[in-house]
């Protein structure tokens, strides 16, 4: 089973990505900003993160930063799930490393066929 | 003192701020739990969805989507069997009519007969006396006497046989034809009734069965309907986290905004330039909170939507679905039992004609005997008639009287030629007859009926299967139903999540009339505008805040005095943008 990490600081949105790719058939793990991120992703090998962009402690773009630079991480798709919509953020998110961008709420089922393409 | 200075005025602000912060807290806490109830609501609703699906997997099979054109065909035949029933009915009635002519004709012909056999017993006396007469010379005419005293009782006999026979049937014809004659329009009757119920029965067999083999394509419609929903209600959960930071957003402004009171006041010089950027930051906050008012409406009302369509869905769609499957069975079984029944009906009739048949075969059988009989007694009246006239002309005149009989036995085997062909035509008519029975009979029983028993067992066999279907199904329906009460109950206890989110939200609109009336009293105490300067260093000192397009937007429409913006419908969410 494909194991998925959700960064979120809101427990509505981790509760959220959590219930709609475990339905479609992942294993998602939680964490709740940056930090708790970085350190769940260098416990476990995690085949796709899921993050905000806004959060306590680290967020989503210095995560990602620090993140491809962990063993194992160079490749692995990480989306940015936040309710910025502006250029300049995505750019950031971009050079940071970031494979995609979503604006807050997601779909559901655009998610998962996204996610069926890139973690194979 | 200005109005900016005034402690209230902090306090207010700071008021507004700690309730912001409280609601924040409360609707945390709440959405949380609206997001483990509705987790729960979708696990459950998962395995009510399960349930179904195995119900919708054994209609979805071979066995049982076969059934509809095998109750079509069984339609069909039946229909076929009874309008063959009704032509053979009508033919049989013809061929009693028929029959009852031919009898008459036969029992003519017996009467001529006996009567023939009277005047022959008569020519055997009257050659018993002139052989007496001729005493020794008229021997030879003994052997005559003899043969026609035979011939005379033989005919007798077999006339009397005959006549019994036809008598006996011509009463039995008699009443096949009377009870023909009030049966067959009755049974016509009868038919045309049970075709046209049989075609209602069908066709409600026909739609309800329809209706069974469209049960899957609307369980999924209901499957993506329900998936539809839960989408929404993901959305509108996600919305919150939006709203969330917008409500955060405000109390943070507010906090500023109670600073630069605090820092400004004694201040002349620069009061009037902060009270000018108080009055507009507090018209973005009012801003703000009324797009939060609207967005949250939005979702809240989104979710309300979304959780009552997935329960109605349930109880409304998916509940009946095991139901469809067993009012078919109940149907299906019902029908063929009629039909099985209307069969039972049509067997007795048949049975009715087939008696009729038995005994036209026997009279057959007798006529054909007689007929024989006649032909031996025609050729003995010849060989007769032949010796008595060559033995007479030896005697010469003496045997005058012996010639005359002679004659009279020529014009009798004349006659009795004619009445054997007669007989042999007789023959041949109920000859046809009885072919024509046969036909009949073969028609409405075998022929007819082959048809209609296959697509019985056929039927049977589908309704077997039905019935295997409607046995899991019911099993089905039980936990589903049951499942469905306990997600009701279990809605029921936990209230509802709108009103409920409603009521933690409520808060928002004290708090925006709290802001609205301050902001009202520097307005009548200070109508300051900000010019396009002050303007652009309000927005750039807030919009690092905003973390959201909409946000920003709606402090550009609080800047400018331009209306709200309206917030973006969410129940469709947003695509992933792959870089």
């Amino acid at each position: 089973m494909k194991q998925i990490l959700t960064v979120d600081d809101s427990s509505s949105i981790r509760q959220m990505v959590s219930f709609t790719l475990s339905k479609a058939g992942y294993q998602v793990a939680e964490a709740v900003d940056g930090k708790d991120g970085l350190t769940k992703a260098g416990q476990q090998k995690y085949d796709l993160i899921i993050t905000d962009l806004n959060m306590p402690n680290m967020d989503g773009i210095q995560m990602i930063t620090a993140l491809r630079k962990l063993p194992g991480y160079g490749f692995t798709p990480i989306l940015m799930l936040t309710t910025e919509s502006q250029n300049e953020k995505k750019d950031a998110g971009r050079k940071a490393g970031a494979t995609g961008w979503i604006v807050k709420p997601f779909k559901a089922d655009q998610l998962i066929v996204v996610l069926q393409k890139l973690v194979k | 003192m200005d109005v900016a200075s005034r402690p209230d005025v902090t306090c207010t602000l700071e008021k507004a701020g700690q309730e912001l912060q409280s609601l924040l807290l409360d609707s945390r806490a709440e959405i949380e739990r609206v997001g483990k109830d509705f987790e729960e609501l979708a696990h459950r609703i998962d395995a009510i969805l399960d349930l179904a699906a195995g119900v919708i997997g054994c209609v979805e099979d071979e066995r049982v989507s076969s059934i509809l054109p095998k109750v079509q065909t069984l339609g069909m035949e039946a229909k076929k069997f009874i309008q063959q029933r009704l032509l053979a009915s009508g033919g049989i009635l013809e061929i009693v009519t028929t029959e009852a002519k031919s009898l008459g004709h036969l029992s003519q012909l017996t009467r001529s007969q006996r009567s023939i056999a009277r005047e022959t017993q008569m020519l055997s006396v009257l050659t018993n006396i002139e052989v007496a007469r001729l005493g020794e010379s008229g021997a030879g005419f003994e052997y005559l006497a003899h043969q026609l005293d035979d011939f005379s009782q033989s005919v007798a006999r077999d006339t009397k046989e005959l006549t019994g026979h036809t008598d006996a049937r011509k009463t039995e014809i008699e009443e096949t034809r009377r009870m023909l004659g009030i049966e067959e329009p009755r049974m016509r009757e009868e038919f045309s009734r049970i075709e046209a119920d049989l075609g209602d029965a069908l066709a409600a067999v026909n739609r309800g069965l329809t209706e069974l083999s469209g049960t899957p394509a609307r369980f999924r419609s209901c499957v993506e309907e329900i998936s539809g929903q839960i989408a929404g209600v993901v959305a509108a959960v996600q919305a919150n986290d939006i709203t969330r930071q917008q409500l955060e957003h405000v109390c943070e402004a507010l906090r500023l905004i109670s600073a630069e009171i605090r820092d400004g006041s004694g201040r002349e010089p620069a009061a009037e330039y902060s009270l000018s950027r108080i009055s507009a930051g507090l018209a973005i906050q009012i801003y703000q909170l009324r797009s939060v008012r609207e967005t949250v409406d939005d979702w809240v009302s989104q979710i309300r939507n979304c959780m009552g369509g997935i329960l109605k869905i349930s109880s409304f769609e998916i509940e009946r679905i095991g139901p469809v499957v067993l009012d078919q069975e109940k149907d299906l079984a019902q029908q063929l039992a009629r039909i099985d029944a209307i069969e039972q009906e049509c067997q007795i009739n048949t049975k009715k004609v087939e008696k009729t048949f038995v005994a036209l075969s026997t009279l057959m059988q007798l006529v054909s005997e007689h007929l024989d009989k006649s032909r031996v007694i025609r050729d003995r009246l010849q060989v007769l008639t032949f010796n008595s006239i060559i033995e007479a002309s030896h005697l010469g005149t003496q045997a005058d009287a012996i010639l005359e009989i002679s004659q009279s036995i020529k014009r009798i085997s004349a006659l009795w030629s004619e009445m054997t062909e007669q007989s042999g035509k007789a023959k041949e008519e109920i000859l046809n007859l009885v072919e024509q029975a046969r036909k009949g009979i073969d028609l409405g029983s075998e022929t007819g009926k082959n048809g209609l028993q296959e697509a019985q067992v056929e039927t049977r066999t589908g309704l077997e299967n039905l019935r295997a279907a409607a046995a899991f199904s019911s099993k089905q329906a039980v936990e589903i139903e049951a499942r469905i009460r306990e997600l009701k109950a279990k809605i029921a206890a936990a209230g509802s999540v709108g009103d409920r989110l409603d009521a933690c939200f409520a808060q928002i609109d004290t708090v925006l009339k709290e802001i609205e009336e301050l902001k009202s009293r520097f307005k009548s105490d200070s109508p300051g505008v900000l010019d396009s300067h002050e303007l652009a260093e309000v927005e750039a000192k807030l919009s690092p805040f905003y973390t959201t397009e909409i946000e920003r937007e709606v402090m550009r429409a609080a800047l400018s005095g331009a209306p709200l913006p309206v917030a973006e419908k969410i129940m469709a969410g947003n695509d992933v943008e792959l870089f």
